[in-house]
């Protein structure tokens, strides 16, 4: 492939009745590499999946893949594509092995069944019972279903969702290794942790648009140099969160966790330390940090990702 | 063709690691075909089944010239008495002791028909061949009106209305006084053999080469594999695996609905296969069953039975919103479709708005189709083209509705 990019997508429309679940959007993903759309839940990133993926038809709207134009995604496309959904299951009484062999069939070419065992750390627990594995394992199948034709592109909705931390890295692991082997990945996850670790692109929806689209890096710079102070504050009283605000930037979110931005990290630290000595508050939490993807969601839309 | 031979291994192997599918689809027709034919098979078959009755005769007057109470006793008595060593006699006979008390008896007795130990008790009366030598004498003044011996004279049968042993004993019991009131009018000379209809008494058995119960029970019990397997296996499969979205992973893929439905087909069409050799195999080789499904009309019958069947669970699954309805939906068609096609019991003396049900019920054609294939039903209430049209409109309505009807992935 010549073309810089793996798929261009142009105007996408959907609508459940009257809800307009995906507005009209504009996006571009680049080879070889792992497209993250981040946003709260109904934002509209399963929705735009699925019609990228084939299950769903658009109202509107063109999807350029593999360097052809399509109304709907077609069987060759899928050919190429690997497909992991949120929360599809599996046949609970079949085996490990035998799903990935069944998989295996749907495809003109596909890897060694061994091979993906291996590749998703499943090979001990090939003889196990679907209904046997663990919410990480199944995971972990699911992923090697969606890897068993060595696909050019990959769809990863919410693959973390309800995992322990544990099973989050070994998933984040596997995204990586793709990305190594030349994949592109399209992504979507409500953790901005996650999109920020394995993304080269993100592309930010709400309410079935996209309101931010570039590398993390560029848009939490985006923001400015500022640091971010965070503490909880839930006994702050209006007279002292007065004082706070004129000695620096503060804002008091809906969870009582209060947030200082500053581009003097010291000087704000100190006032911070003589402001809470006056008040007798004890700054509960207290963390220092960067701003973030959900600083970016924040500054667009006001509310958080995870509200 | 390998992922359609893949999809019908994955059906067959889920239906076969589930404990509740395997028990429904292939342990509770054996189970039924095993109870069935241990109960009701012996039935019928000499030698096989024995009945504990009672037998009180009070009739002892020395004076009676024709003892006739003494016959009837002795015909009981020889049936209570085994023929050879490996024959079970089809009496177990309780008479009273010489010196027993008749009413404390008689008494003890009917207890124990009541607790079940007893298939029927009879009781010869007092007077019994006064009467009967009475009716045999024509014009004899000293004969008793026939009140008096209806009300005194008249042999009684006690049974117990709760017991299924108890009704066939009874049954039989009346043959034989049948019997020896034939015999009586003949020797008599008041009835002449020559005029009487004549019959045969057949034992339905293996012993004298007849066709053995097993034989009418089993192309039943297969049909009732294959329908349950249709009714209920196929919506729950397509709406269990639609609504946890293990389709939904399917459709992902290059396979397509129609490759995906090849490999269900091939997969419940195997299922029926394992089914029918397992009841065949049992139905042969542990109860000697003796008919034969290896003709070409009966294979294509079995074919088309299993066929109809998976259409008309795709039938159900296409109505039904979630697999829950779905198979509420099975369970209320699952009783008046089984029962209203003769499968446990006749069908043609139904009143005629269940004789409509009867009639447009696809397991009626094909149970009587079957049956007449392997020949153990000859009468039939079906034009023989019936047989295979009804049916066919069932899978082609069935497959119309599916084609149109049925979600392969959850709504939105």
């Amino acid at each position: 492939m010549t073309d810089a990019f793996m798929m261009k997508v142009s105007r996408l429309t959907k609508h459940y009745g009257e809800t307009r679940a995906v507005d009209g959007i504009s996006f571009t993903v680049p080879n070889a590499s792992v497209f993250t759309i981040l946003g709260p839940n109904g934002a509209g990133k399963t929705t735009t999946l699925e019609m990228l993926e084939g299950i769903r038809e658009p109202d509107s709207g063109e999807i350029e893949i593999f360097g052809a134009r399509l109304k709907r995604v077609t069987r060759p496309v899928k050919q190429r594509m690997g497909v992991l959904l949120q929360d599809g299951g599996f046949e609970p009484y079949l085996k490990v092995h035998e799903i990935l062999r069944l998989f295996s069939s749907f495809f003109q070419n596909s890897l060694p069944v061994d091979d993906v065992l291996e590749w998703v750390a499943l090979s001990e627990k090939s003889k196990a019972l679907v209904r046997t594995l663990s919410g990480g394992q199944k995971q972990r199948l699911a992923i090697g279903a969606a890897l068993i034709n060595d696909p050019d592109l990959v769809f990863l909705d919410e693959p973390t969702t309800g995992l322990d931390p544990q099973a989050r890295r070994n998933i984040w692991d596997i995204v990586s290794g793709l990305r190594a082997r030349g994949k592109t990945i399209i992504l979507t996850t409500h953790y901005m942790e996650e999109a920020e670790a394995l993304s080269d692109e993100v592309c930010i929806m709400d309410y079935g648009k996209i309101i931010a689209q570039g590398a993390p890096k560029t848009l939490t710079g985006d923001l400015g140099e500022e640091t971010l102070i965070e503490f909880h504050g839930e006994n702050v009283s209006t007279q002292a969160m007065d004082q706070l605000q004129r000695c620096c930037k503060a804002t008091r979110s809906d969870q009582m966790m209060i947030t200082l931005e500053t581009e003097h990290l010291t000087e704000t630290m100190e006032s911070l330390f003589a402001w809470s000595r006056e008040h007798d508050i004890k700054l509960r939490d207290l963390t220092v940090r960067q701003p973030n993807l959900e600083d970016v969601f924040l500054t667009l839309t006001g509310r958080r990702l995870r509200g | 063709m390998k992922d359609i031979l893949l999809i019908a291994r994955a059906h067959i192997a889920t239906a076969v690691r589930e404990r509740v599918t395997l028990f429904w689809f292939l342990i509770f027709p054996v189970f039924l075909l095993t109870i069935l034919t241990l109960i009701f098979g012996q039935i019928g078959e000499e030698g096989e089944i024995s009945f504990d009755i009672t037998l009180l005769n009070r009739d002892r007057s020395p004076s009676a010239e024709t003892p006739f109470s003494d016959m009837i006793e002795s015909v009981f008595r020889e049936l209570a008495t085994a023929q050879d060593e490996a024959t079970q006699p089809l009496f177990v006979l309780h008479t009273p002791e010489e010196d027993a008390d008749l009413e404390g008896f008689l008494e003890s007795e009917l207890t124990e028909l009541r607790r079940g130990r007893r298939a029927a008790v009879l009781v010869i009366p007092e007077g019994f061949n006064d009467t009967v030598m009475g009716s045999l004498i024509e014009d004899s003044a000293e004969i008793a009106t026939s009140s008096e011996v209806g009300e005194i004279d008249s042999l009684r049968i006690f049974m117990s209305d709760t017991s299924v042993s108890s009704e066939y004993a009874t049954q039989i019991i009346q043959q034989i006084l049948t019997e020896i009131d034939r015999r009586i009018l003949i020797q008599s000379g008041r009835f002449s053999p020559d005029r009487a209809v004549s019959s045969e008494t057949h034992w339905i058995g293996r012993q004298d080469g007849e066709t053995p119960y097993v034989d009418y029970v089993l192309p039943g019990i297969i049909l009732m594999g294959f329908f349950m397997n249709g009714l209920f296996g196929v919506p729950g499969t397509i709406l269990f695996s639609r609504d946890r979205k293990v389709l939904r992973r399917y459709w992902v893929t290059p396979l397509s609905v129609l490759r995906y439905l090849a490999g269900f087909g091939l997969g419940h069409l195997t299922l029926c296969g394992l089914q029918f050799s397992l009841l065949f195999l049992l139905g042969v080789y542990a109860f000697g069953a003796t008919i034969n499904f290896a003709a070409l009309d009966t294979v294509l019958l079995l074919v088309l039975a299993a066929v109809t069947f998976m259409a008309f669970g795709f039938l159900i699954a296409s109505l039904a919103k979630t697999a829950n309805a779905g198979m509420a939906t099975a369970n209320i068609l699952n009783i008046p479709m089984m029962f209203l096609s003769g499968m446990f019991f006749p069908t043609s003396g139904l009143p005629a708005f269940i004789m409509v049900i009867v009639y447009a019920n696809p397991v009626s054609y094909l149970l009587e189709g079957l049956r007449r294939s392997v020949g153990v039903q000859n009468s039939t209430i079906m034009p023989s083209i019936w047989i295979v049209i009804v049916p066919l409109l069932w899978i082609l309505l069935s497959s119309l509705v599916t084609s149109r009807r049925l979600k392969w992935d959850v709504e939105r």
